[in-house]
């Protein structure tokens, strides 16, 4: 057991706060050190009403009840909460009430900082969201949905081949000297209206953009999810974008003039770079649309005839040829040209 | 053929030295070392307690790097009523130094802390007493 003196030491230095209110006179018997720190005004013999003058007679009442009270105190410069309660003893015949006080202003202080920084992290949490959903936004006009998902979740694209796939090459006429002639900032703008039209007209038909390259279109149809009717969707897709263009140059005092190619087959598609990167399609596929493309006159898709059975039913293929394709020998190409609805119908 | 996505930056002082509860430790040591101080305890005597530990939790955990934006006309706006003078803002980049030496700053990350508040000399200070920089009167 510790000594009696030992006691009196830890009750004198011990962090809690401790007086003793005579419950008859309401005056203070006793306090210990930590006690008197808090409350400069107390004193023994003076009425604790006066000793701690931020509480009235319902405070102590509530404490002779059993119930935490909390106040303020100054202590220098700076102000403690305190939560004080109570409870009753019998000393030598006389009714005490003891005052245990805790000094709560650090809990206080540490809940007011963990509401600061719970406020900060949700926000910061609700910018990082919007940024989130920004740059994936950007990331899908990249690359395809699925590859992003396979990005996300992996952290890194695998090559993969797809076939077969038609791609779908558009070149403007005269690109070159129109953004010379015109203010360029007017040429690109309205380039930018028309791949946007393009864009639009591509996700009608499941088509996949792929890039541009200066004025130059790149589509995929097929890619990333397979389609018998790839070719035919390509073609549709091409058709309609040479409509947009006559439909627009009645409106506009720029002509813009392009020429498409269309060719099937296989192509790999990947992600390429590291820190600038993008989203690309390689393969002969893609050579060959180029080569279709350069071989139009303007406003004019090329196709190869092997695709002939797909597409008639909708298409005539019109000044079929042999042509002699750099790096792909001899091919039989022929120009695509939307045939009018009646004479589908029939 | 993969697309990189570990960063190679180095941590924020905030993470390195343990996140919240560094941020805990720093704001309640300083919280005590400024009311100490009979140079610029005045200053934070009467002031709302939940609203100052809001503004040094945000100051702080933007200074360290942490998660956090604190725009100095904010801290402009906070401190014009004040008329803070360079000898109370050394002041207080001394009690932050002896802060930070508590807290088992680095002396380097000392500096560093101590460099982005000093930064911001121009923006709290706004009283005319003399710059201890520039006069050799202040000691």
């Amino acid at each position: 057991m510790f000594s009696h003196d030992f006691s009196t030491q830890l009750i004198k230095t011990i962090g809690v706060g401790i007086g003793l209110v005579d419950t008859a006179t309401g005056k203070m018997v006793s306090f210990n050190e930590t006690f008197g720190i808090w409350f400069a005004e107390a004193a023994p013999e003076r009425p604790v009403l006066e000793c701690l003058d931020m509480l009235d007679a319902d405070d102590i009442e509530s404490i002779r009840a059993g119930r935490m009270v909390e106040l303020k105190t100054k202590v220098k410069r700076r102000t403690l909460i305190i939560e004080l309660r109570g409870h009753l003893a019998d000393h030598m015949g006389h009714e005490l009430l003891v005052l245990e006080g805790q000094n709560i202003s650090r809990l206080r202080e540490t809940e007011a900082m963990i509401d600061s920084y719970a406020t900060m992290v949700d926000r910061r949490t609700r910018d990082l969201e919007r940024e989130k959903t920004q740059v994936e936004k950007l990331l899908l006009n990249l690359m395809p949905q699925s590859v992003y998902e396979e990005y996300r979740t992996f952290g890194s694209v695998t090559p993969r081949l797809f076939e077969p796939v038609s791609v779908l090459m558009l070149d403007f006429v005269g690109f070159t000297q129109m953004a010379a002639a015109a203010d360029p900032t007017v040429t690109v703008s309205e380039l930018n209206d028309i791949f946007t039209a393009f864009d639009r007209i591509s996700e009608m038909h499941g088509c996949e953009r792929i890039k541009t390259v200066g004025d130059c279109y790149m589509a995929v149809t097929g890619l990333p999810h397979p389609t018998t009717d790839h070719m035919l969707s390509a073609a549709r897709c091409a058709a309609k974008m040479l409509r947009y263009l006559e439909h627009r140059n009645h409106t506009h005092q720029h002509k813009w003039s392009a020429r498409i190619g269309i060719a099937s087959g296989s192509v790999v598609g990947s992600v390429v770079g590291v820190q600038k990167y993008i989203y690309d399609v390689f393969g002969p596929a893609v050579n060959c649309a180029a080569r279709l493309q350069a071989l139009s006159n303007p406003m004019e898709i090329t196709v190869c005839t092997t695709a002939r059975a797909e597409l008639e039913e909708e298409f005539e293929l019109k000044n079929a040829r042999a042509e002699n394709l750099r790096g792909f020998g001899e091919m039989r190409v022929a120009c695509l040209s939307e045939r009018a609805p009646a004479i589908r119908a029939a | 053929m993969s697309i990189c996505t570990q960063s190679t930056h180095k941590l924020p002082l905030f993470d390195r030295y343990g996140g919240l509860s560094a941020l805990r430790h720093v704001i309640m040591l300083f919280y005590d070392r400024v009311l100490d101080s009979d140079v610029v305890g005045d200053f934070f005597e009467d002031v709302d307690m939940a609203r100052l530990i809001d503004h040094q939790t945000k100051f702080f955990t933007m200074i360290l790097g942490g998660p956090a934006r604190f725009a100095d006309e904010r801290l402009a706006a906070a401190h014009a009523h004040l008329n803070v003078t360079h000898a109370q803002f050394d002041e207080i980049i001394m009690l932050l130094r002896d802060t930070l030496e508590t807290a088992n700053f680095t002396p380097a990350d000392r500096e560093t802390t101590v460099a982005a508040i000093e930064a911001r000399r121009a923006i709290i200070v706004t009283g005319d007493g003399p710059c201890s920089r520039m006069t050799s009167a202040h000691s």
